[in-house]
């Protein structure tokens, strides 16, 4: 039993669902999205924010590094993760290229790449090159180097109208 | 086994995305840290926080006395349980590197199993500490271990062929030498072990793994159970790239904790630990000799390579592996290799993605290059010369069946313009070629079978059992396929079982790539038996020989009847609710017929184009034009996908990855600090695949799981070397070392042409003698 502050309630919704939760002050975002929540799609690399593989998108839609986000200053707020991406049993466009594409090798890190090029995609309607380079910069890939990732991403970008 | 002609494939060779996309694109895939076991603890390890010291006291009474804590290991618990020959799970008296396993903890959060690590005392009596090379040759440095009283620990001295001779006939003898630091391989996911061992008949061990027979076999003599008693549980698998192979501590101090504990106990990695954990490349010197004759035949090749192996040997493979490599490329007259293992105290050393070939042939490559430059050859020249090709037996008794190599090189020289661009470059770019070998299924133990079995359903759903893990490198899509064209039936239509050793049939697993080769033959063998058996039951529908049906598209026909015919999975209903009532169960197994080395070759060339910024130094990989010889293509998706992440894990390598170490203390274990390439420095990559059809291959493939990261090292390092206009000393090519070897090379001064060696009293050529 530890002995470290007082927990806390919490409300945070995830993928459109809203969980009330019991987190204490050490808890990341993380910790209570794949703890009490249980949605374990999103994981936990080096949980000290080097990595990018637990990344997931804030209210705007925009790239957030789980692991570095104290859990109780998101009560109220509400995220996303890569289970709620799908719409209608069918895959978000990103998730569809990445398969296509072979952007898709391990699958660990795959959560957080495609949060991250989700990310990217909801800040940019037509990302450039160097947007795509920024946009993915902040989280890595062992084994497809990047490139049939931003392969994927081309091909959805060149899909939008 | 000859080379039988294969009818037009259908499934073969085609774009296959990875049947489990949809699973790992949506969140669904379960890996081993997702995996909660009722009552499951949570183990944490104390480790050294001395390089070297005896161990006077551990006190673990305040740990045992916090609430939560459910079980403390110390070596008290377990003095006989042996992770190697000299080497305890778990330090008796004396410590030999910074991490070493000394206590665990169980606890029912991590929090407190953190709090109840922080009460364990350990009084240390520091001892003198040897953490490099250098140091620990020194004479008079404090010996490591009783039993190699020098520092140097297992030897290998080998000669093929006759390299005196060989040396003798050369008009010239170039030598060089070269460094490699401690790399380590950064994993997306990190090291896990979850070991239920609360019956003690019975452990399951859920992790991570390239193959479970090694884990069964270790995790059973260590604990005294039949291999039986021992369950290897695994599930998707975040990369491996030689860090999964063999069980490491923490999977015995889990497995101990849950003996004690009576629960499941999982142990996680941190960041900073999994620099230890992992087991990483250490430290290397390599001297080079190569002998050649004026007109550019290489006869003698020479390397001597001294490993730092940290505070214990335990991979002795190290030693070997880059011996039989020499073998490979070029056709000398002999080959001599020199290895050895020098202790120190820092943690004990492993391998790299690459397997210890790609380090040392970015050294290797330039070498190479020297040579050429010393009698004035271009080295695309000189290594198309000297290329090994179809037949060549090499002095180590590899035969290369089926060999590409000349074309890899005459197809990536003419892709790159590299005739208008070798020497013709401006200032501070760069050109270079890498060439180099794999071993498809290199066997080193005489069960290294993979076996498969498959059932199919009367609706024709076909399950195939494996035990190849797939860690992201698309075994699994690719055995579907290889099932679907024996069965003329669809990837999709296949399911696989895997990852339960007490399920699925044996498999040594996925290293020394051999899994498209070894379990693909196995794979193939067992489709075909059950084809065998469901043909029965056809070839009387239809009124035709057993051996002149087709199974194709989901329909079987005879040959010369395609218009007649019957849906794969009316076949298979037939079969199973025939009066006998046949159940199809097809098995298969593949042990290569030769008992040691590998039965097939891949080969290939790269070329690498680079700039070098002349102030800050810093290299940039432009376009790299890649040629591989990996006989058939099962997947061309899949392999493009494995050569775009050798290349990334190459130039990583080369210009990027490095341990700092002091005191035998890891500086940068991170992933900010232990650099690694990012979306935006990847160059283009332009594939070649050279189709030679292997005649043991299953449909002729060969291995690409390996191969092309040793050539992309290659290639880089030579690029950089033109680029610099000279020889660079040491990976990774940072832009410190970059801006020196401008300047050295600008003044004429020779500060950059280090000579590792150079001061050592015991000099490196000289074994124990």
């Amino acid at each position: 039993m530890n002995t470290v502050a007082k927990r806390q309630v919490m409300s945070l919704t995830v993928n459109g669902d809203t969980y009330e939760v019991l987190v204490s002050p050490r808890q990341t975002l993380l910790d209570v999205i794949r703890g009490p929540i249980g949605l374990r799609g999103t994981k936990e690399g080096c949980a000290t924010g080097t990595c990018g593989v637990c990344t997931i998108n804030n209210e705007q839609g925009e790239a957030l590094l789980s692991c570095l986000t104290p859990a109780l200053e998101w009560d109220g707020k509400s995220v996303t993760t890569v289970e709620g991406l799908e719409a209608d049993g069918e895959l978000a466009p990103i998730q569809q290229a990445f398969v296509e594409f072979g952007a898709v090798q391990c699958g660990f890190c795959t959560p957080g790449v495609i949060m991250s090029a989700q990310g990217l995609l909801n800040s940019f309607h037509k990302p450039s090159e160097d947007d795509i380079n920024d946009g993915m910069a902040g989280v890595l890939c062992r084994c497809t180097g990047h490139i049939k990732v931003k392969d994927a991403i081309r091909d959805v970008v060149k899909k939008r109208a | 086994m000859a080379a039988k002609p294969e009818a037009p494939l259908s499934i073969i060779g085609r774009r296959q995305p990875r049947l489990d996309g949809f699973e790992k694109v949506s969140g669904r895939s379960e890996f081993t840290d997702d995996i909660r076991l009722p009552g499951m603890l949570h183990g944490k390890v104390l480790r050294s926080t001395q390089a070297h010291a005896r161990i006077l006291r551990i006190d673990t009474s305040r740990a045992e006395a916090l609430p939560g804590v459910k079980a403390v290991v110390t070596n008290r618990d377990a003095p006989t349980l042996m992770f190697s020959e000299h080497q305890p799970v778990l330090a008796a008296d004396r410590v030999r590197y910074i991490g070493e396993e000394i206590a665990a903890v169980a606890a029912i959060d991590l929090l407190t199993a953190e709090e109840a690590l922080d009460l364990i005392e350990v009084e240390y009596e520091s001892l003198p500490a040897v953490t490099t090379i250098r140091q620990a040759l020194k004479s008079g440095s404090a010996p490591m271990h009783e039993r190699a009283p020098d520092n140097i620990g297992p030897t290998m001295e080998k000669d093929w062929g006759d390299p005196d001779q060989g040396f003798a006939e050369s008009d010239l003898v170039i030598e060089d030498e070269f460094r490699t630091p401690m790399q380590h391989n950064t994993l997306a996911e990190l090291h896990v072990a979850l070991a239920d061992f609360s019956n003690p008949a019975k452990l399951h061990m859920y992790t991570p793994t390239q193959g479970a027979p090694l884990y069964q076999m270790e995790l059973a003599k260590a604990f005294c159970l039949a291999e039986s008693q021992v369950r290897i549980v695994y599930r998707n698998i975040g990369g491996a790239f030689t860090g999964r192979g063999r069980p490491k501590p923490h999977h015995f101090i889990a497995a101990l904790l849950s003996r004690k504990a009576g629960k499941p106990v999982k142990i996680k990695a941190t960041a900073d630990e999994e620099f230890i954990m992992f087991r990483a490349s250490g430290e290397t010197f390599y001297k080079f000799r190569t002998g050649v004759t004026r007109d550019g035949v290489i006869k003698a090749l020479e390397a001597d390579i001294t490993f730092d192996a940290g505070g214990h040997d335990e991979w002795a493979m190290i030693l070997w592996l880059p011996s039989v490599y020499l073998n490979w490329l070029y056709k000398p007259v002999g080959v001599r290799y020199r290895g050895r293992f020098v202790f120190t105290n820092t943690v004990p050393k492993g391998s790299h993605h690459g397997g210890i070939m790609g380090r040392m042939s970015a050294g290797w490559q330039q070498h190479i290059n020297h040579v050429a430059e010393a009698i004035g050859m271009d080295p695309a020249e000189l290594q198309l010369k000297n290329a090994v090709d179809p037949g060549y037996a090499s002095p180590d008794g590899s035969v290369f069946a089926s060999c590409g190599l000349q074309d890899c090189i005459r197809t990536v020289v003419e892709r790159s313009d590299w005739k208008n661009k070798y020497g013709k470059l401006p200032k501070y770019r760069g050109i270079g070629i890498g060439i180099g070998a794999q071993a498809s299924g290199s066997k080193g133990a005489d069960n290294d079978t993979s076996a498969a079995m498959v059932k199919v359903a009367d609706d024709g759903i076909v399950t195939l059992y494996t035990g190849i893990p797939d860690m992201g490198q698309g075994s699994h899509t690719v055995m579907c396929m290889i099932a679907a064209e024996v069965l003329g039936t669809q990837p999709e239509d296949i399911r696989v079982v895997q990852g339960d050793s007490d399920i699925t049939p044996f498999d040594w697993g996925a290293f020394s790539q051999r899994g498209t080769f070894t379990t693909g033959n196995a794979v193939k063998a067992a489709c075909e038996d059950a084809r065998d058996q469901l043909a029965a039951i056809a070839a009387a529908e239809l009124d035709t020989p057993a051996g002149e049906l087709v199974f194709r598209d989901g329909r079987v026909f005879a040959a010369a009847s395609p218009e007649q015919s019957l849906s794969f999975g009316e076949v298979a209903a037939k079969t199973l609710h025939s009066a006998e009532g046949r159940f199809v169960m097809g098995r298969g197994f593949f042990n290569s017929p030769k008992p040691f080395g590998a039965l097939a070759f891949s080969f290939g060339a790269q070329v690498a184009e680079v700039e070098v910024d002349p102030v800050t130094g810093a290299v940039a990989l432009l376009k790299v034009w890649a040629a591989h010889d990996i006989g058939r293509v099962i997947n061309q998706l899949a392999v493009e996908g494995q050569i775009d992440g050798q290349v990334f894990s190459g130039m990583s390598q080369v210009l990027y990855e490095e341990c700092r170490v002091e005191d035998g203390l890891i500086l940068n274990p991170s992933r900010l600090e232990y650099k690694l390439p990012r979306a935006y420095e990847l160059p283009d990559v332009d594939y070649t695949l050279i189709e030679t059809i292997d005649p043991y291959g299953p449909f002729g493939a060969k291995e690409v799981g390996e191969g092309p990261i040793v050539v992309s090292m290659s290639a880089v390092a030579a690029a950089v070397q033109n680029a610099v206009g000279a020889m660079v000393p040491e990976i990774p090519m940072t832009p410190w070392r970059v801006l020196r070897m401008l300047r050295g090379t600008a003044d004429g001064s020779t500060s950059v042409d280090k000579h590792w060696s150079e001061g050592l009293e015991a000099p490196l050529s000289d074994t124990k003698s």
